[in-house]
């Protein structure tokens, strides 16, 4: 069930009073969280959830058994089995038809003829996000960070509702202790979560909606339909939609399990006010960026050796953080855009650093120009990743340049305002609503139920009928 | 106030500040001075909001349970909600909505009055200053006489289905720059529902400002549903059968009312077996309504994507590659499979209405 629906509503409701009302009691609570979290999955599929089931034993044996072992081998024998299983499981479900196709297709191209079964598995939602918490939990127990958890406390840590389906791709080191520790029943910091969620509920119902249908969609439909205006407000258009959008998902995500007594990190950090490329990465899905950074680049290497080693580096974990989100050559462009713009930036302050040069302190101007074009190579990559193929990408951006002679149709004053107010907000203190939040938790209760309710009826009217699912939980 | 880094929670221990705390550290009462509740009052907060949104919000809300499908849960949402909304309408609190939705161009219960997913192919500026709907008053076939300077304007309308294959085809039809073509179309509709959505009207509304010279309709996927009553019109049975072929035919009827020339394409197999036995019935009342139509063509999309008769199949070959046709949902058609059909779609308008199609 997707988190903006009446049915989640009631969901969460009966969720929230049987978690706190057990709180007293571990087990169960633990128990009541698991049962409600495969509840929340199985509505999609069912049968999914022995998937997820399934992973959660495999890191579980994993990790025993490299707990248990000291033997440096054998413990990498281990680490790397599993991983491969897990891996493997991902691969199925997510590249098998993309990958058989595709070599089929080469095959045939060169004349041997039908080579593989050409197949097609349903992909299983969430499953990119709770296989890669499955490996950073073995991987950290390989680096003895963590202890093994019970097999309840990682049933938990896997399935855990808020994040399940589209993130925040949470560390065991951040959210095992939390499961194991007693929350307070007295204290729960429920302003904060209210506002993380009707701030995200508003982000997604209505702007992201919004954009999605009046400017993004039509234009990435037909391209050569529409003017050089509407293709470039498309691409602009689609950076704040899904910015609103995956930005939106993490904030209820992070106020829903606030409610529950869970903290999770952020995952967001107003992207769209990054100067440079390593710095919109810091800021735009951080737990996936510091999951490739800590799981992949890192063990690659880093930046710990010759620009072409760090180049090669900083490429592939771009690329294969690209193909994570799908299996199309669209996302593999994607990642290869955002890996080819790191690597020019890192080489560019290795060799200025090696040359003595002290960066001065960027005026006004200069920071304003890094933001803008930042931003712009950002749009460009991002009509990759909304482009249902590589001609489709191609046909938006050509007609960027190329479509002066017809008049735009679909661009209004509300549309110039959405775009622009977001991305200029991202350009303020990230904490500015914060007192107008204090201020309301201090009132009384029946005047919070009023604005609440208000809030809440805004969000449902101005949003669309019909509720568009989330771009993230389909990776 | 400092910023906190990436990677810190945004909330505080839960214990709000003492007032010492308060005063001798202003800013903490920026980030900490949030009240916080016990879980008891956080869920009597929780279900108040809820039911004081559910009573503003109810007559939208049983407007969407009424055009839902037929089955327990709009019954049961119907049972919930007509209470409350006649109590809302009562009190009058629903005004601040309902005019809210009328602000936004929607009617009361907020439901669309127009299409939510539109677009136009190149634009059209004016109609030939002698243009009568359904009369030609020169002697070349407009169709047949399509230019840059005098395009063919073709309407494609559907539900989901029709925006795979209307987008593909629009987009291949700008492109030869000699038809100007509008989409429209709006995913979870179709014949059955003219309560949620009435396709008749916004046809109306299309042919009115359009004209168009031809009208390519795809939909149906979600038309296999009961009739609500009082009484019920279960699907399937003759009653439904009756109806939703002269409902098709009407359409049908309606589009080609102002002289333009329809093509209607059927929907291709799906891979659940129910619900293709369920298209399958959907598509033999509309081709025999289309053969009761003069002026309609009925393609077979199967022809070109495997048809409900046939076994459902993901791929098909062309030009000997593999070509993946259908999403994984096992209903939608992917882009390559809208392109697909979009040039078969062309080949049709090519050889029967002689458009001079590259």
């Amino acid at each position: 069930m997707l988190f903006p629906t009446i049915d989640f509503a009631i969901f969460f409701v009966l969720a929230f009073a049987l978690a706190w009302a057990l709180s007293p009691f571990p087990a169960p609570w633990k128990l009541s969280l698991l049962g409600l979290s495969y509840f929340f999955y199985g509505w999609w599929d069912p049968k999914f959830v022995l998937l997820i089931v399934a992973e959660t034993a495999l890191a579980h044996v994993g990790a025993r058994l490299m707990h248990r072992s000291e033997d440096p081998k054998h413990r990498k024998a281990i680490l790397i089995g599993t991983i491969a299983v897990l891996l493997g499981i991902l691969g199925y479900f997510k590249y098998a038809g993309f990958l058989t196709v595709n070599i089929d297709n080469l095959a045939r191209s060169l004349g041997l003829g039908n080579l593989l079964p050409l197949i097609q598995p349903t992909l299983p939602v969430a499953i990119s996000f709770f296989t890669f918490m499955a490996i950073s939990y073995v991987i950290d127990i390989y680096h003895r960070q963590l202890e093994p958890a019970t097999p309840l406390d990682l049933a938990v840590y896997l399935a855990f509702f808020p994040h399940l389906v589209a993130g925040p791709i949470v560390r065991g080191g951040e959210l095992l202790p939390q499961i194991r520790t007693r929350r307070d029943a007295r204290h729960i910091d429920y302003s904060r979560a209210g506002q993380l969620i009707l701030r995200g509920m508003f982000k997604k119902v209505v702007v992201s909606s919004y954009l999605a249908s009046h400017i993004v969609d039509p234009v990435f439909t037909s391209p050569k339909s529409h003017s050089a205006l509407d293709a470039l407000f498309a691409a602009w258009g689609y950076a704040v939609q899904i910015y609103c959008d995956f930005s939106g998902y993490t904030d209820i995500a992070i106020g829903l399990a606030l409610l529950l007594g869970i903290r999770f990190p952020v995952n967001f950090d107003q992207p769209y006010r990054a100067v440079n490329l390593q710095d919109f990465w810091r800021r735009w899905h951080i737990t996936l960026s510091r999951w490739l950074r800590d799981y992949l680049y890192i063990p690659l290497g880093g930046n710990r050796g010759s620009e072409s080693f760090v180049a090669r580096n900083i490429l592939i974990t771009m690329i294969l953080g690209g193909l994570w989100h799908g299996a199309n050559w669209t996302f593999l462009i994607w990642g290869g855009l955002h890996g080819v713009g790191q690597v020019v930036g890192h080489i560019r302050r290795t060799r200025r650093a090696a040359a003595g040069i002290i960066e001065p302190e960027p005026t006004r101007w200069r920071h304003i120009l890094s933001v803008f074009w930042t931003f712009q190579f950002v749009c460009l990559a991002w009509i990759f990743f909304r482009a249902t193929s590589v001609h489709n990408a191609f046909a938006v951006v050509s007609q960027i340049f190329t479509g002066w002679s017809v008049t735009s149709t679909l661009i209004s004053p509300l549309m110039i305002l959405t775009i622009a107010s977001v991305i200029a907000l991202q350009q303020l203190p990230a904490r500015l609503g914060d007192r107008l939040v204090v201020e309301i938790s201090n009132t009384r209760l029946w005047i919070q139920v009023g604005v609440g309710a208000l809030l809440l009826l805004a969000i449902t009217t101005l949003g669309p009928t019909g509720v568009a699912p989330f771009i993230y939980y389909r990776f | 106030m400092s910023e906190l880094p990436p990677g810190e929670d945004l909330a505080d221990e839960g214990l709000p500040p003492t007032p010492e705390e308060r005063s001798s550290h202003p800013s903490m009462h920026w980030q900490q001075g949030r009240r916080t509740l016990s879980w008891i009052r956080v869920l009597a907060l929780m279900v108040s909001i809820l039911a004081v949104w559910l009573v503003l919000d109810s007559s939208t809300l049983l407007h969407n349970a009424e055009v839902s499908p037929v089955g327990t849960r709009r019954s049961l949402s119907l049972a919930l909600l007509r209470p409350l909304a006649s109590f809302a309408n009562v009190v009058q609190i629903t005004e601040l909505e309902k005019g809210a939705n009328r602000a936004l161009g929607r009617n009361a219960e907020g439901a669309p009055q127009g299409h939510v997913l539109k677009t136009a192919g190149p634009t059209v500026s004016t109609l030939p200053k002698h243009h009568t709907p359904g009369v030609t008053t020169t002697t070349i076939d407009p169709l047949k006489g399509a230019s840059p300077t005098s395009p063919a304007r073709i309407l494609l309308v559907g539900d989901s289905l029709g925006l795979d294959l209307g987008g593909s085809l629009q987009n291949a039809l700008a492109s030869t720059g000699i038809v100007a073509a509008t989409l429209d179309g709006k995913e979870s509709t179709g014949l059955t529902r003219p309560d949620y959505y009435s396709w008749p009207a916004e046809l109306n509304t299309d042919l009115a400002a359009l004209h168009p010279q031809v009208v390519v309709v795809m939909m149906g996927a979600n038309d296999p549903q009961d009739f609500p009553g009082p009484p019920d019109v279960p699907f399937g049975i003759p009653a439904w059968t009756t109806e939703y072929q002269k409902r098709c035919e009407d359409f049908m009827r309606l589009a080609t009312s102002q002289g333009a020339k329809l093509i209607w394409v059927s929907l291709p197999a799906m891979q659940d077996p129910a619900l293709n036995a369920r298209i399958a019935v959907v598509n033999q009342l509309q081709k025999q309504a289309s053969s009761s139509v003069p002026g309609v063509i009925y393609l077979d999309a199967g022809t070109v994507l495997g048809g409900t008769t046939s076994p459902y199949s993901a791929f098909v070959t062309q030009g000997g590659q593999n070509v993946n046709v259908r999403t994984p949902d096992g209903i939608h058609v992917t882009p390559q499979g809208g392109d697909l059909l979009a040039h078969y779609v062309m080949s049709q308008l090519r050889s029967h209405y002689g458009i001079p199609l590259p």
